[in-house]
């Protein structure tokens, strides 16, 4: 079985792109609510149902090609700092960091595929893949559901589809969502309107960490809100429609602000590059904004398009749960302000034309 | 809601004033009878404070509503589902299919699942509204005494229903 610290050394596969177009959506999320016939669900259970519904589902789980040895884990065996990397890495919700005893994640190799256990339902079915590619995340997640339907028997009734614990995830059960960096929408005011739109078409828009957060570093996710009367392919072809025009949309917005305004948006490349490369304090926020400036510059040709990888890198490792974990320790946040300034000065140096490095002259 | 003294099913819901002191019980019918809350039906005030003026429409649904079992699976409550807006089951949503389908519209595009289903289970449902037209058919057939068309029906519902069996087992 693989352990905690492998998952963490290596970069999720949808994490590095592998040459997909990446430049306006980062990744396409499917994933689908399942739950047993006969059990009452997670949220209205007792420990011992939880804790026995956990054990039967992840002996089968583990015999999905490619979960064997992969990561395993019952959420109480993790502390806090490891629940929220994996929340970060979005590989459990957030939902789902608040359990512990019969609740569990099972995450392949390639973190492509993350099953998680007992969380709202008593599965969910999570597949990741990078750029737009909503039907291949789709059919991932489709071919560990029917791998499973032979082995578990699924509530469903025939009329309202899958039952799930919130009727807002009935019939399909699927949410598909894709995360799009929208700068030139951001910086041409046009998002307001944009995000207006997709409302009105009945998708959800959200931040980076899904519901109730809020939009950092131009972040947005956007994702279908029914699940039923409509079949996943119906709701899957409507959402990539939406996503490519905004995609569009966000392309044409840098290319007008290019012809238009080229120095304002120089400008604003350049204080990114110039506050990532010399600052000795940084919040998470502003960290994530500044990359999110320095992602557009590589996207735009100013500066050099390996930083696309590097910045997509960095809007996880600074996060504030990965930055502790790879400090080894918890640390406040002003500590962590620090350790975060410190990473990006040194992953940046080898990117960006050189710096006078201050903290070299003080040593 | 779970009587106070027993735990059993809740249906009487007692408040009491004295010298300005409020207590509440909540209590199922035997309790209630036990505690000297002799007949209940005398407490059955909701039409007199109601007044004519509340539609009739209104204190059928309240009456409704307060004939409304909790799950028998698994216990939850109308009541429960309420106040988080998730259910206790599956089940759950055969018991309040009234609740829920009146909620579906705002949430959804539609009320009738569209997407996939597993093999047996999209058969079984297949071969169900199948059975149904057929008998439907047969139902014609007979009141109207065309009995040759009848027959041939007959044997095609047995068939299909051989198959159904097949298909369950």
């Amino acid at each position: 079985m693989m352990r905690f610290a492998t998952l963490l050394k290596h970069p999720a596969d949808w994490m590095m792109g592998h040459g997909a177009e990446t430049s306006v959506v980062l990744t396409s999320r499917v994933r689908l609510a399942r739950n047993l016939a006969k059990s009452p669900f997670p949220g209205w259970s007792r420990k011992k149902d939880r804790e026995g519904v956990y054990l039967s589902l992840r002996e089968k789980l583990e015999l999905v090609p490619g979960m064997k040895d992969g990561f395993s884990h019952e959420l109480c065996d993790l502390d806090p700092l490891q629940k929220q990397v994996l929340v970060e890495r979005h590989l459990i919700s957030r939902e789902q960091a608040a359990r512990s005893e019969g609740s569990g994640s099972v995450v392949n190799r390639k973190q492509t595929l993350s099953l998680m256990i007992n969380e709202e339902d008593h599965l969910r079915i999570q597949a990741i893949r990078p750029s737009l590619q909503l039907n291949e995340a789709f059919k991932l997640a489709h071919a560990v559901d029917q791998r499973l339907e032979k082995l578990v028997d699924f509530a469903i009734d025939p009329t309202l589809g899958y039952l799930t614990a919130c009727p807002t995830n009935l019939g399909t059960g699927m949410r598909a969502s894709s995360m799009l960096h929208l700068p030139g929408l951001v910086l041409s005011d046009q998002i307001g309107p944009v995000l207006k739109g997709i409302n009105k078409l009945g998708l959800a828009v959200r931040g980076l960490y899904g519901e109730g957060t809020e939009s950092l570093g131009n972040l947005y996710q956007i994702s279908n809100q029914s699940t039923l009367g409509e079949s996943e392919e119906e709701i899957l072809d409507r959402l990539t429609k939406v996503i490519s025009d905004v995609a569009l949309y966000e392309v044409q917005a840098r290319k007008k602000l290019m012809s238009e305004d080229p120095i304002m948006v120089r400008d604003r490349i350049g204080r990114a590059a110039g506050n990532l490369s010399y600052a000795h304090i940084i919040t998470s926020k502003e960290a994530l904004n500044h990359l999110s400036m320095l992602r557009l510059g590589s996207d735009l040709t100013l500066l050099p398009p390996d930083l696309v990888e590097q910045c997509d890198r960095l809007f996880m490792e600074t996060q504030p749960a990965h930055l502790q974990w790879r400090a080894g320790r918890k640390l406040e946040p002003e500590a962590r302000d620090v350790i975060r300034a410190q990473m990006i000065r040194e992953k940046l140096q080898s990117h960006l034309p050189p710096a006078i490095n201050l903290s070299e002259k003080e040593n | 809601m779970k009587c106070d003294s027993c735990q059993g099913k809740a249906t009487v819901f007692y408040t009491q004033v004295i010298e300005g002191k409020l207590r509440k019980f909540v209590l199922c019918e035997a309790c209630a009878k036990k505690k000297g809350i002799t007949n209940v039906d005398d407490l059955l005030m909701g039409e007199d404070l109601l007044g004519n003026s509340a539609p009739q429409t209104k204190i059928q649904d309240l009456v409704a509503e307060l004939n409304q079992d909790d799950c028998s699976s698994c216990g939850f409550s109308l009541d429960d589902f309420r106040k988080v807006g998730r259910l206790g089951c599956p089940e759950c949503y055969d018991v309040f299919s009234r609740e829920i389908s009146e909620r579906l519209p705002s949430m959804h595009k539609g009320g009738i699942h569209k997407g996939y289903l597993p093999e047996g289970v999209a058969m079984k449902q297949a071969l169900k509204s199948e059975l149904a037209c057929l008998a439907e058919k047969l139902e014609s057939a007979i009141e109207d005494e065309r009995f040759e068309e009848a027959a041939m029906l007959r044997d095609q519902i047995c068939k299909i229903e051989e198959k159904k069996g097949v298909a369950e087992s």
